[in-house]
C-alpha cells in the first residue's frame, strides 16, 4: 500500500507537470489520511495532494510513506513551489476506482476529474 | 431499478449515446432510495462520474436521498447571456479589440483572480447572500437579480457547512472562468425562431450578445469531494447500498444530507456571484471599447448542475439536474415577471465555434422531465480522444479561417474542446423542441471566444 500511494502521488505530479519532473526542494511536511477502506484511502490521499497543489501552488514530488494500512496513511512529502496554480486535475473520484492484486503486485485504477 | 428510465434522443444521437456508459449509469441512478417518476437522460447525455452528465433524477424529500454525484463537482455550473444593441457593423474593427480586452480582464485557466480576493467575512457573505451581496459592492444591479435564477441566492445556504479547504480554494477565484469547457463568447443573433419571445428577451437579429459559461471553481469541487467522502462513510449506517460509490448519498432529512444541501446551496451562490463578477468585467470592457451606452444587459442566468427542492403533483421533491437545465414555462412563479408570457430563458451553448441556442422553457416540461432540458451539445468523445484526433493549432486555424477571434492560454485545451469532440447541437436542440421540453427562440453564432 505504501508503494501504491507513492506511485499514485508521482503519477499525479507527472500528469500535472509533465516529464521529466523537477527536483523537490525545501523541508518535508507530514500528511495523514484515514478512510474506511483501501480504495477510499487512495482517493482521499490524491484529493489531499490536489488540494495542496491548488491552494498552496505547491506540487508534492517526493513521498516517504511512514505508515500504511488499508485504512490509514502517514507520509512525509517534499515538493516544489510553482508560483502558479497547476490545477489541471481538480479531483480524484470514486468512479470505477479499484485496487487489484495481480501476480503479487497491487494495481490501482483511479479516474481523475480534469 | 426503483423507477423506469426515459431517454430523449433521435436515432443518430442514440447511436452516439449507446456507445458510452451513460445508459448503464442512468440505470444505476434509478436505484437511489426515494427516486420517483422516471429518471431522464437528455439528448446531450454522456457518461459522467457515477451519474451521467445530462441526467435528471427526482427524490422524495420525505423519504429520499440527496447525492452530491447527482449535482457534480462543478456545483451550479451554468450559463448567463448578456445582450447589447450593437451590431457587427457598429462594432467594426473594435470587435477584436473588445475580445482581446475581455481576455485581459477576465482571468481564465486554472488559478486565481489577482484583482479580487475576499477575506473570510466577505466570502461568508458571498456564500450566504450570493449576488445580493454584490449589489452592495456595486458589482451587480437590482435588475440583474431579477433575471437570475433564484435571484442569485438560495436561502438554504449554510456557509458553516463549507469546509475551510473549500473556502481556501475559492477565496480568490471569484470573477474567473476556470478551465475545461468554460468560456466567455461574443456572439451575434443570427436567426430568430420565435419573434415574440425574442423581443421579450431583448434579442434582435444581428445584435451582439455575450455568453458566459462557468461555475463554482475549486470551491464547488471541494464541497463535492468533502461530501462524497462523508456520505461514502455513512451510507451503510442508513442501509443504503448502491452500485457505484460515486453515487454516495444520504437521506435528505439526515444530518449529512442537510449539511450537503446547505453547502451545495452556498457553492451555488458562489457560482452565481462568479458569473456576476465576470459580467461586471464584461460591462467595463464594453463601456471602454464601445462607449458607456453599450454596457450589456443581463438577459438571464440559469444553472445546469444543481439540486433544487420543487413541488410536483403536491409532493416536494429534490430534483437533481446534472448537466441539465431548468426549463420552467410561463405558469411557474419562478419565471421572471418580464418573461411570464413566454417561459424562462434557457441557454444551450454549442461546442466551441458552433452555434448556441436560446430556448424558452415550456410548461409541458414539468410532466415530461421534472421541468428540465439539455445543457449543451454533450461530449461525443473524451478529452484524450479529441487530442489524439486534432491539435490545438488546427482548431485555432479552423476557427480563425471563419473569422472567429480566439484567445486561449492552452493549445491542448483548444484541442480538447474541438467541435468534433461534441454531438451536433442543432440535433440536440431539435429533439428538446420536438419533445416539448423547451422551444427554440433564437440561434447565436460566435465571433470571439475566450476559452478557459
Amino acid at each position: 500500500m505504501a508503494d501504491v500511494a507513492g506511485e499514485a502521488g508521482r503519477a499525479l505530479a507527472s500528469l500535472t507537470l509533465g516529464e521529466p519532473l523537477p527536483e523537490a526542494t525545501g523541508p518535508w511536511r507530514e500528511i495523514e489520511v484515514c478512510s474506511p477502506d483501501a480504495v477510499a484511502l487512495l482517493v482521499d490521499w490524491l484529493n489531499e495532494l490536489i488540494y495542496l497543489a491548488e491552494s498552496e501552488q505547491w506540487m508534492p514530488l517526493e513521498f516517504d510513506v511512514i505508515e500504511a494500512t488499508h485504512t490509514y496513511l502517514l507520509a512525509r512529502l517534499r515538493g516544489r513551489a510553482l508560483g502558479t496554480s497547476p490545477s489541471l486535475v481538480k479531483a480524484a473520484t470514486h468512479h470505477e476506482a479499484r485496487l487489484e492484486e495481480m501476480d503479487g503486485t497491487l494495481e490501482a485504477h483511479l479516474v481523475l476529474d480534469v | 431499478m426503483r423507477v423506469p428510465a426515459r431517454i430523449y434522443a433521435d436515432s443518430a444521437l442514440w447511436d452516439q449515446i449507446s456507445q458510452d456508459q451513460s445508459i448503464e449509469q442512468l440505470v444505476n441512478v434509478a436505484t437511489l432510495p426515494g427516486v420517483t417518476g422516471y429518471v431522464y437522460a437528455m439528448p446531450d447525455v454522456h457518461q459522467g462520474y457515477g451519474f451521467p452528465v445530462g441526467g435528471v433524477a427526482a427524490t422524495r424529500v420525505r423519504d429520499g436521498v440527496i447525492s452530491p454525484g447527482g449535482v457534480g463537482y462543478d456545483i451550479n455550473c451554468g450559463v448567463r447571456l448578456l445582450a447589447t444593441e450593437l451590431t457587427v457593423e457598429d462594432a467594426g474593427g473594435r470587435l477584436e479589440t473588445a475580445v482581446h480586452q475581455l481576455s485581459r480582464s477576465i482571468p481564465s485557466g486554472p488559478g486565481r483572480n489577482p484583482r479580487f480576493s475576499l477575506d473570510p467575512a466577505e466570502l461568508d457573505r458571498v456564500l450566504t447572500e450570493g449576488c445580493r451581496y454584490l449589489v452592495e459592492r456595486e458589482l451587480a444591479t437590482p435588475d440583474d437579480l431579477a433575471v437570475t435564477e433564484a435571484t442569485g441566492c438560495l436561502a438554504a445556504a449554510d456557509s458553516d457547512a463549507v469546509s475551510a479547504k473549500a473556502k481556501t480554494r475559492g477565496h480568490d477565484q471569484l470573477g474567473t472562468i476556470g478551465s475545461g469547457n468554460h468560456f466567455v463568447e461574443v456572439q451575434q443573433v443570427d436567426q430568430v425562431f420565435d419573434d415574440a419571445a425574442a423581443e421579450a428577451y431583448g434579442l434582435t437579429d444581428g445584435r451582439l450578445t455575450v455568453l458566459i459559461h462557468t461555475g463554482s471553481r475549486g470551491l464547488g469541487h471541494q464541497v463535492c469531494t468533502d461530501h462524497v467522502r462523508l456520505m461514502d462513510q455513512v451510507m451503510e449506517r442508513y442501509g443504503i447500498h448502491l452500485p457505484d460509490r460515486q453515487l454516495a448519498s444520504a437521506p435528505l432529512d439526515s444530518p449529512e444530507g442537510a449539511r450537503y444541501f446547505g453547502a451545495m446551496c452556498a457553492a451555488a451562490n458562489f457560482a452565481w456571484a462568479n458569473r456576476q463578477v465576470i459580467t461586471h468585467y464584461v460591462r467595463e470592457v464594453f463601456a471602454q471599447v464601445f462607449g458607456e451606452a453599450h454596457r450589456p444587459r443581463l438577459v438571464y442566468d440559469v444553472a445546469h448542475n444543481i439540486a433544487k427542492l420543487e413541488v410536483y403533483d403536491g409532493e416536494e421533491l429534490c430534483v437533481h439536474r446534472k448537466g441539465a437545465t431548468r426549463a420552467f414555462g410561463p405558469a411557474s412563479p419562478e419565471t421572471p415577471d418580464r418573461y411570464r408570457a413566454h417561459g424562462q430563458p434557457v441557454f444551450i451553448p454549442g461546442s466551441m465555434g458552433t452555434a448556441s441556442y436560446v430556448l424558452a422553457g415550456a410548461d409541458t416540461s414539468g410532466k415530461r422531465s421534472f421541468g428540465s432540458c439539455c445543457h449543451g451539445a454533450g461530449r461525443a468523445m473524451s478529452r484524450g480522444a479529441a487530442k489524439r484526433r486534432v491539435t490545438g493549432a488546427q482548431v485555432r486555424r479552423e476557427l480563425e479561417s471563419r473569422g472567429i477571434v480566439v484567445r486561449c492560454a492552452s493549445k491542448s485545451g483548444l484541442a480538447e474542446e474541438a467541435p468534433l469532440a461534441y454531438k451536433d447541437v442543432d440535433r440536440v436542440v431539435d429533439v428538446v423542441h420536438r419533445a416539448g421540453l423547451a422551444r427554440k427562440v433564437a440561434r447565436l453564432t460566435p465571433l470571439g471566444v475566450i476559452k478557459g
